[in-house]
């Protein structure tokens, strides 16, 4: 801003040098204009004064030859006298000699005879005087007589008075002719009327009078024409200047001396300074090419200055773009500049392509195509909106962005700045990238709300915990206490105990639930994939559901539709968990007298070496209500309602059967209504055994209906088992079932004890898992391992509280051949015993 | 003004020849010692005031009869052609002087006159326009004739204290002064003025016959005569020079007229009875403002006249009445007879004794120079294929700058021999 009145103090000052030097030139031009003309009309002057003396001194000579020349005829012979003049003629040049009779008649020496006009001057001729006179011969051509009077004599009988001689005027102008002013100057003789009698007119003369032919063809006034004729009749010199067919004229005049003619020369005024013109114009030429040169000079140094510094910036403008290019291209942030007059973008980062998918060079020609990218169309700013932004201003907004290609949404925060950049006025657009941020601040919140779930599941694990361990526990110790008080009162003893066995089931019944869940959501659930029947399955249900279902006189139907393969493989186990769950539940929750039924039906299947099967549990139970619904199968949840809060569970079911599904790849569904019963739809894809096992007995397991006490009595146990009070459980529980054990500590002293035992000593050990010294898996390795004779024979069963598949699995593992879950339930000690043992005996 | 005049005096021939016809047809008398003379020329030509008197004057003075044929004027020449080759031709055949008798075979059809008793009472410049060139008179002259030169206006040319030039290197210096003080030397419009350069090249032709005679034999062209080339050139100078004005292009035969009266043009290449049939009344300038000088087109030094392009009444040689014809001739070369019919017309004389025609003073103050420079109409009558509108074709193309002085002149070749080879 401070710049600009330094520029106009420049500019005024050189226009002022300018406007001087113009002055200056102007004066001094004027100035040597006016000295060369006074110098050229100078020179114009001399030149005529001296053509006019030599012109005079013609004239002169031929009065005098004349005289000579008429003494000459007085003297002598005519002959001798024509011989003599002839010489006299080649010698001056003259054309004729003439004789003149006073009556106008003439003769030529060689006899010739004529007349002669000497128009005006005849009469001065006769009074004595010497004439000059223009004569017009009869071939046309025009003479100029020079007469002079003469004695009076006679030249072959002709009686003459005057003498005369005539030159041609084609010869005559020639004195006249100088050749100074570029030839374009004109001679005349003319009378002091104007009169031409003599013209250096090249080609010939043409002008008969002069005065009229300024008069007609000058600028001259009829005053300026008056005061001339006036000098020529006055014989007086004079010099002016006119203008003449457009172009001016020197017009120079001085009497020859001679009945009043005048030796008259125009000569164009570029003609007669042409020489001091030529040095005027050479001086100004130089001047002006020296102005010119230092001008060009100065400009060129202006221009390769203003040039450097213009590379200059231009190299530094390149190199920051450059920079900026590179630099937007390494980072997630978009950049504009928008003209805002135009409404152009003047720059474009080129990251643009790359985060939006559009074309830097399509931007640049038309910046709305970013529309194209906005998601929302809000993010588009109206005009009136920018323009309300105060120069020097900024405001932003948040928008999203899809990019043109890949579909990928990119969140920014948009700033626009209003500027002015040398008097323009533009909009740079920062368009910063919060993609990684936005991304950030969602999977915080994710896990703000997952923290905030889990901890809610937690709070709400831990409250359902309490309220559904205590309930049992208060059952248990309850009757624990009465049990203790009514000691005396077997009845009384019974049924209590009765109760706190009840009580301890559902308490154990929740902690597997409960641990069965935890396993399956920590991932650590695994299927154990094996052929199995489903006949046998169905069996099997029917067995452990049928007797729940009479017990609330319900009707409990099952029914097979379509012709499902016998055998399949898959978890067997977790199957008959699910089944078991969703019929369980039906039979709980309808009422007595209600009707449950299971359908098992095969679905269409593509792959041949897949069997596709749907499970449907249908009851005309109490129903769910619609928001219940959406969350039956999250953990703990349970609709409350007159009915069901005097239904017992935990809440695990419903999520452990939804989870088991999954996790057989299968799918869940449920359609109820409150009052209206519920249908639960499981289907689930099995693979198919490679060798069809139909009609292959089923394995040996406990017969049904086998005695177990007679399984049970008698035998010997090994029992390793850390814990001692757990080990006198075991022991006086055998002891009910008439069967003794001995118990080792840990899994080395069980070894030992078996190593160092005689065959049949035991008919089966008993190995906890987590013990000192040796766990239990070492110690069945161990004895798989050692030389006893029935060192791979004798049964194994795991009896610990490490209850998930893998800990079965880890048994089986280790040699061992089955599992039972602590705490002990007796039915399935006597049903292992009975399937291990009766095996080996039959 | 001319045409205007030329259409009256057709109409007026026209009904005159009716007239005649008329008569011959119902006054023919059998066994009258009066005879009936066929006359053949063009319409136009035979309805000139001068010819109907000339006729009558002979039909009263010896009781015989002119019968008038006249063909419509294009169909003139064939129409003549046919009658003479038919052996069928008129008593007396009037024809534009001696040029273009090609298609006649002269010696045969045509009866010599040098032995009539009026030839010398004819001027020599008359003369010259009806004898061969083995100096053979072949008619009488009886016609309006003019002189052709440079008309200037003396008037104003004395009042700018100028006179009139005597050489071409005068004339080229007057002209470049009157340029110079703003006015337009030459007259010279573009359109329809094809004779201006027509008159410098009479002298070519006239003061070198032999010249012509090879042109005309397809010897030589006008490329290689330097003198054409002179002349092309000096029209191209003057043209480039201004001394034809700014406007020349752009104006025709009927602007000479407004140029001349007004003052603005101060010469003029054309003929004197221009004067009196065709300049503007009114003007600032008369005709009696107006001088001749020769003209100079920068072929004769001296200037050139042309003289005044003639009818002339030929004999058949074949016809039934020669010696009527002969005595008609005869009568109408009688000076009462021919200045009676050109009492009151405005032309240069035929005759020695011609004393009632109109003669310009312009033409008798110049009468001396005319006698020096006078020539005899060559170019346009002499040369086989000449056309004057093709010339001006090939002029204006040059004006235009379609074309240089070389190129001019090829094109007045090619057009010349065009319409020699189309016959």
């Amino acid at each position: 801003m401070k710049k600009r009145p330094v520029k106009l103090v420049a500019a005024a000052l050189i226009c002022a040098a300018a406007a001087a030097v113009a002055v200056i030139g102007t004066v001094y031009f004027r100035f040597i204009s006016q000295r060369i003309y006074e110098d050229s009309t100078g020179h114009l002057q001399e030149i005529y004064g001296q053509v006019n003396r030599a012109f005079g001194a013609f004239v002169e000579r031929n009065w005098g030859l004349l005289r000579d020349w008429e003494d000459c005829l007085a003297r002598g012979e005519d002959g001798e006298a024509a011989a003599f003049l002839e010489e006299e003629r080649d010698y001056w040049g003259f054309s004729k000699f003439y004789l003149l009779a006073g009556d106008g008649s003439c003769m030529t020496l060689d006899g010739d005879r004529g007349t002669m006009a000497l128009e005006g001057v005849r009469e001065d001729l006769a009074r004595g005087g010497r004439v000059m006179a223009g004569e017009t011969q009869p071939d046309g051509q025009e003479v100029t007589v020079f007469a002079a009077p003469a004695s009076p004599g006679n030249y072959r009988g002709f009686a003459y008075e005057a003498v005369a001689v005539s030159y041609t005027n084609a010869d005559l102008v020639d004195s006249l002719k100088v050749d100074a002013f570029s030839g374009k100057a004109r001679c005349f003789i003319i009378g002091s009327d104007g009169k031409v009698l003599l013209s250096t007119q090249t080609g010939g003369n043409v002008f008969a009078d002069y005065l009229a032919y300024l008069r007609a063809a000058s600028d001259l006034d009829g005053a300026e024409l008056a005061a001339l004729q006036s000098d020529w009749e006055r014989g007086a010199s004079g010099l002016l200047q006119c203008r003449i067919g457009g172009e001016n004229c020197c017009i120079l005049y001085q009497p020859v001396g001679y009945q009043g003619y005048i030796l008259l020369s125009a000569v164009p005024q570029s003609a007669v300074s042409a020489g001091f013109l030529s040095v005027q114009h050479t001086t100004i030429y130089g001047l002006a090419a020296i102005f010119l040169l230092v001008g060009t000079v100065v400009v060129t140094l202006l221009i390769l200055r203003s040039r450097s510094q213009f590379r200059r910036s231009r190299t530094e403008l390149e190199y920051r773009e450059l920079m900026f290019d590179v630099l937007s291209n390494n980072v997630d942030d978009i950049f504009l500049m928008l003209d805002k007059e135009r409404e152009r973008a003047e720059y474009v980062s080129p990251n643009i392509e790359r985060l939006l998918g559009v074309p830097v060079e399509e931007a640049r020609r038309e910046i709305r195509v970013m529309e194209k990218c906005a998601v929302d169309y809000d993010v588009v700013i109206p005009k009136s909106e920018l323009d309300a932004i105060p120069l020097g201003g900024n405001m932003y907004r948040e928008c999203e962005y899809m990019h043109q290609t890949t579909g990928e949404r990119r969140w920014y925060r948009m700033t626009v700045y209003r500027m002015s950049i040398r008097q323009v006025e533009k909009f740079i657009v920062v368009l910063s990238d919060r993609t990684l941020e936005r991304q950030m601040n969602q999977k915080l919140q994710e896990a703000l709300d997952a923290a905030r779930s889990a901890n809610e599941a937690k709070s709400n694990f831990l409250s359902n915990m309490s309220h559904d361990i205590r309930t049992p526990m208060n059952a248990i110790v309850g009757f624990a206490v009465l049990l203790e008080k009514d000691a005396d009162r077997p009845d009384r003893v019974r049924e209590h105990a009765r109760k706190i066995t009840a009580s301890s089931r559902h308490l154990l019944s929740l902690i597997n639930d409960v641990l069965d869940m935890s396993k399956i959501e920590s991932g650590k659930t695994s299927l154990n994939v094996e052929r199995f029947s489903l006949p046998e399955l169905m069996e099997e249900l029917n067995i452990i559901l049928l007797p729940q279902a009479r017990a609330r006189e319900q009707s409990f139907t099952v029914r097979v539709e379509g012709t499902p393969p016998e055998y399949l493989m898959g978890d067997k186990l977790r199957l008959n968990q699910i089944l078991i769950n969703l019929l369980s539940n039906a039979i709980k929750y309808t009422p007595e007298g209600g009707n449950i039924q299971f359908l098992v039906e095969e679905l269409p299947q593509s792959a041949p070496q897949y069997a596709k099967l749907r499970f449907t549990v249908r009851d005309d139970g109490i129903g769910m209500s619609e928001e219940y619904q959406k969350q039956i199968f999250v953990p703990f949840s349970r609709e409350i309602n007159s009915v069901t809060n005097k239904i017992q569970g935990t809440g695990l079911g419903m999520a452990i059967t939804k989870n088991l599904v999954d996790l057989m790849g299968g799918v869940i569904q449920v359609e109820s209504a409150p009052g209206q019963g519920s249908t639960f739809t499981v289907e689930l894809s099995f693979a198919l055994p490679e060798q069809d096992a139909a009609g292959e007995e089923p394995r040996a397991g406990a017969a049904p209906g086998a005695d177990a006490g007679d399984v049970m009595r008698g035998r010997l146990f090994l029992v390793a088992e850390d814990n001692e009070l757990n080990a006198e459980i075991l022991t006086e529980l055998l002891d009910m079932e008439g069967a003794r054990c001995e118990v080792a500590a840990d899994g080395r002293q069980a070894l030992e004890l078996f190593q160092h035992s005689e065959p049949g000593h035991y008919d089966m050990i008993f190995m906890d898992v987590q013990m000192p010294v040796m766990n239990g898996y070492e110690a069945a390795r161990a004895i798989r391992a050692c030389d006893h004779p029935e060192a791979k024979t004798i049964p194994i069963v795991a009896m610990t509280a490490n209850t998930f598949a893998e800990d079965v699995k880890s048994a089986l593992d280790a040699g061992m051949d089955g599992h039972l879950a602590k705490p002990i339930d007796m039915a399935a000690v006597r049903e292992t015993v009975g399937r291990l043992l009766g095996r080996g005996e039959q | 003004m001319r045409r205007k005049r030329t259409r009256l005096f057709s109409i007026l021939a026209l009904a005159l020849s009716a007239a005649v016809l008329l008569a011959s047809c119902g006054g023919q008398k059998s066994g009258d010692s009066h005879l009936t003379l066929t006359v053949l020329g063009k319409r136009s030509d035979l309805g000139k005031t001068y010819m109907t008197r000339i006729f009558e004057r002979y039909e009263t003075a010896t009781g015989n009869e002119v019968k008038i044929i006249d063909p419509e004027d294009s169909e003139y020449e064939a129409e003549a052609v046919r009658l003479f080759q038919e052996g069928k031709g008129p008593d007396v055949f009037m024809h534009f002087h001696n040029a273009d008798l090609n298609r006649f075979d002269v010696a045969a059809d045509f009866r010599y006159l040098n032995d009539q008793a009026w030839v010398d009472d004819l001027t020599d410049s008359a003369r010259a326009y009806c004898t061969d060139s083995d100096g053979n008179l072949l008619g009488l002259p009886f016609w309006e004739s003019s002189v052709s030169g440079c008309y200037y206006n003396k008037t104003l040319l004395d009042s700018l204290g100028l006179k009139a030039a005597a050489t071409q290197a005068e004339f080229d210096t007057l002209c470049q002064a009157l340029a110079e003080i703003g006015y337009t030397p030459i007259c010279w419009p573009a359109d329809g003025c094809s004779w201006m350069a027509q008159f410098g090249l009479d002298p070519i032709f006239a003061d070198d016959p032999s010249t012509l005679e090879k042109l005309n034999d397809h010897e030589i062209a006008y490329a290689d005569i330097p003198a054409v080339t002179d002349l092309i050139q000096w029209i191209a100078d003057a043209a480039g020079r201004g001394w034809f004005g700014d406007r020349y292009l752009n104006t025709g035969w009927s602007d000479i007229s407004s140029t001349l009266a007004s003052g603005k043009a101060v010469m003029t290449f054309i003929w004197d009875t221009w004067f009196y049939t065709d300049l503007e009344e009114g003007g600032k300038y008369t005709v009696d403002d107006f001088a001749l000088m020769p003209a100079f087109l920068n072929t004769a030094e001296g200037g050139t006249y042309e003289g005044g392009n003639l009818n002339m009444m030929m004999v058949n040689r074949n016809g039934a009445q020669v010696e009527a014809a002969l005595d008609f001739l005869a009568f109408c070369a009688q000076p009462e007879n021919y200045n009676a019919a050109f009492a009151g017309i405005p032309t240069v004389s035929c005759f020695k004794g011609q004393t009632t025609n109109i003669q310009s003073q312009m033409v008798t103050d110049a009468a001396a120079s005319i006698a020096a420079k006078e020539r005899v109409s060559t170019a346009a009558t002499r040369i086989e294929g000449y056309s004057g509108d093709d010339v001006a074709a090939a002029l204006n193309s040059m004006f235009r700058g379609e074309t240089d002085v070389k190129g001019c002149v090829k094109m007045m070749d090619d057009s010349r021999l065009s319409r020699t080879e189309n016959g």
